[in-house]
């Protein structure tokens, strides 16, 4: 067997999901420090434009170096990566003036993705921060774990809908797009009404049956559209069991797998916090749901699912 | 059943080809309740997820648990044919003509006992109350579920013991009916 020189490259992990205060970069930093712990070289990635926030769960009120040196003055990413007090774990903050994220421009963005791909991390983690901006969506879909980051209510659930929909169609879009089929898929979506389409799965099944070759295509890239579900601030046993739901959901209306990761209880130390802006420690070490996060991160790794009632 | 056949039932349900039997009950009973109701999952898909298609997605879930549990029963009459304990010769004559047999609750304890199988074990499978399989073989009809409950535990109870599940919830709730309309309970 050829002795395999080169080092495997790191993971990307995105963190997103549509809505504000789902505890996205609560996730996101508990995650970090849970694999840092494990041995991991983590680099957190702070990708909410306009809310960035993840510098004050280490600690940290006012960054010294963030996104705005990258977008402004053309800072290559990897100087811009600064120690946590934890072993393992760096962070590279994001952009502290509200930038909007639509002023990035498309060649920004291809020298921000290869250049988070070149970090020097086993694991990257992106917190994508709210919205389904179409750079936002981007950044999602570069990752190879796509998080979703939920918390049990309707507008959270909607909102997550809308990204997942948004990202999905992208992805179709952007992948026959490089086979060269891009006018076909936004023709037949514009003219969905007269092709009796109404929704994404309808058209994703009308070009499987009218070209058989893009239905190769899309089996092809579509099974890596694997998505990993995080439901944050659950209160009970009901909340626990959305996730198996919206799992069953987006099988049977989009035909898409998603993998229930886990949850995390509803933690009124952590709500307090965020609200209050007290810059310390946030993740999980302060909080006092280690066991929640162990099983989320672990399952997340294996890729594997809670089971319908919520037991890992 | 070709065995690709079999595993889009499983995927409707959502579960493994050959998940234990409560999977596939529970696994039922579940999507049943999500797709039959109201729920904040599907509120927010508005008519993109429309009554009809719920409906459909019903429709199926129940045709995949039904042909389940009749594969199911299929292979356990054949790997393990019923009433075959007895000491040779001593043929029970209902075996000669299975459509004839009549699923009552003493006929369910006969095939039980037959198969060597304490309520104990079938509560601890099917997650069921013991209390309750007690009930339903001694017909104290009184204390059971709604018929609309009664129907799946029995077809899970019936599956299990390899007896053939529609036949057993008919034959047993038309004995559950019948008693309902004398409205006094049957003497034992």
């Amino acid at each position: 067997m050829p002795a395999k020189n080169k080092v495997k490259e790191g993971e990307i992990w995105s963190i997103g999901g549509g809505k504000g205060g789902t505890g996205k970069t609560f996730i996101t930093s508990s995650l970090g420090t849970y694999l840092a712990k494990k041995g991991r070289q983590v680099v957190l990635v702070d990708m909410d434009i306009g809310g960035a926030n993840l510098h004050t769960f280490f600690g940290i009120s006012r960054p010294q170096k963030s996104l705005t040196s990258f977008f402004e003055m053309g800072a290559s990413l990897s100087d811009l990566v600064v120690p946590t007090e934890m072993a393992n774990l760096s962070l590279i903050s994001g952009d502290i003036h509200s930038m909007a994220s639509d002023k990035i421009t498309f060649s920004q963005k291809l020298k921000l993705f290869r250049q988070i791909m070149k970090l020097n991390a086993q694991t990257v983690l992106v917190d994508l921060g709210a919205g389904s901006h179409n750079n936002t969506l981007d950044t999602f879909l570069i990752a190879d774990k796509m998080i979703v980051v939920l918390a049990p209510e309707v507008i959270a659930i909607e909102n997550m809908y809308h990204f997942i929909k948004n990202s999905l169609f992208r992805k179709v879009k952007k992948t026959l797009k490089e086979y060269g089929f891009k006018e076909i898929v936004q023709h037949i979506w514009d003219q969905r009404q007269s092709y009796g389409i109404v929704n994404l799965k309808e058209l994703i099944d009308y070009l499987r049956e009218s070209f058989s070759y893009i239905g190769t295509i899309l089996d092809h890239e579509l099974s890596s559209f694997q998505i990993h579900l995080v439901l944050n601030m659950v209160r009970n046993n009901q909340d626990i069991q959305l996730g198996a739901s919206i799992k069953s959901v987006m099988m049977k209306y989009l035909g898409i797998p998603i993998h229930y990761s886990g949850y995390v209880e509803y933690n009124d130390a952590v709500w307090k916090s965020v609200r209050e802006r007290k810059p310390f420690m946030l993740n999980y070490l302060a909080t006092g749901c280690a066991k929640e996060i162990e099983v989320l991160a672990e399952n997340l790794i294996k890729s594997a699912d809670m089971d319908h009632f919520g037991a890992a | 059943m070709p065995k690709d056949d079999l595993k889009k039932l499983y995927d409707v349900l959502e579960l493994p080809p050959n998940a234990p039997l409560r999977d596939v009950h529970n696994s039922f009973l579940r999507l049943k309740k999500l797709y039959s109701g109201e729920s904040i999952v599907l509120e927010p898909l508005g008519e993109e997820f429309s009554e009809k298609k719920k409906k459909k997605v019903l429709e199926q879930i129940e045709e995949a648990y039904a042909k389940i549990l009749a594969a199911r029963n299929s292979e356990a009459t054949k790997a393990e044919p019923l009433f075959t304990e007895g000491p040779p010769g001593e043929k029970i004559p209902e075996e000669v003509d299975p459509a004839s047999v009549v699923y009552s609750g003493p006929r369910l304890k006969k095939a039980r006992d037959a198969k060597n199988i304490s309520l104990n074990e079938v509560s601890k499978e099917l997650k069921l109350r013991l209390e309750l399989l007690n009930n339903i073989e001694a017909e104290r009809f009184e204390t059971l579920p709604e018929a609309i409950y009664l129907k799946s535990q029995l077809r899970m109870y019936a599956a299990f013991l390899g007896l053939p599940p529609a036949k057993v919830a008919d034959d047993y709730l038309a004995r559950h009916r019948a008693w309902k309309e004398k409205t006094t309970p049957p003497k034992e």
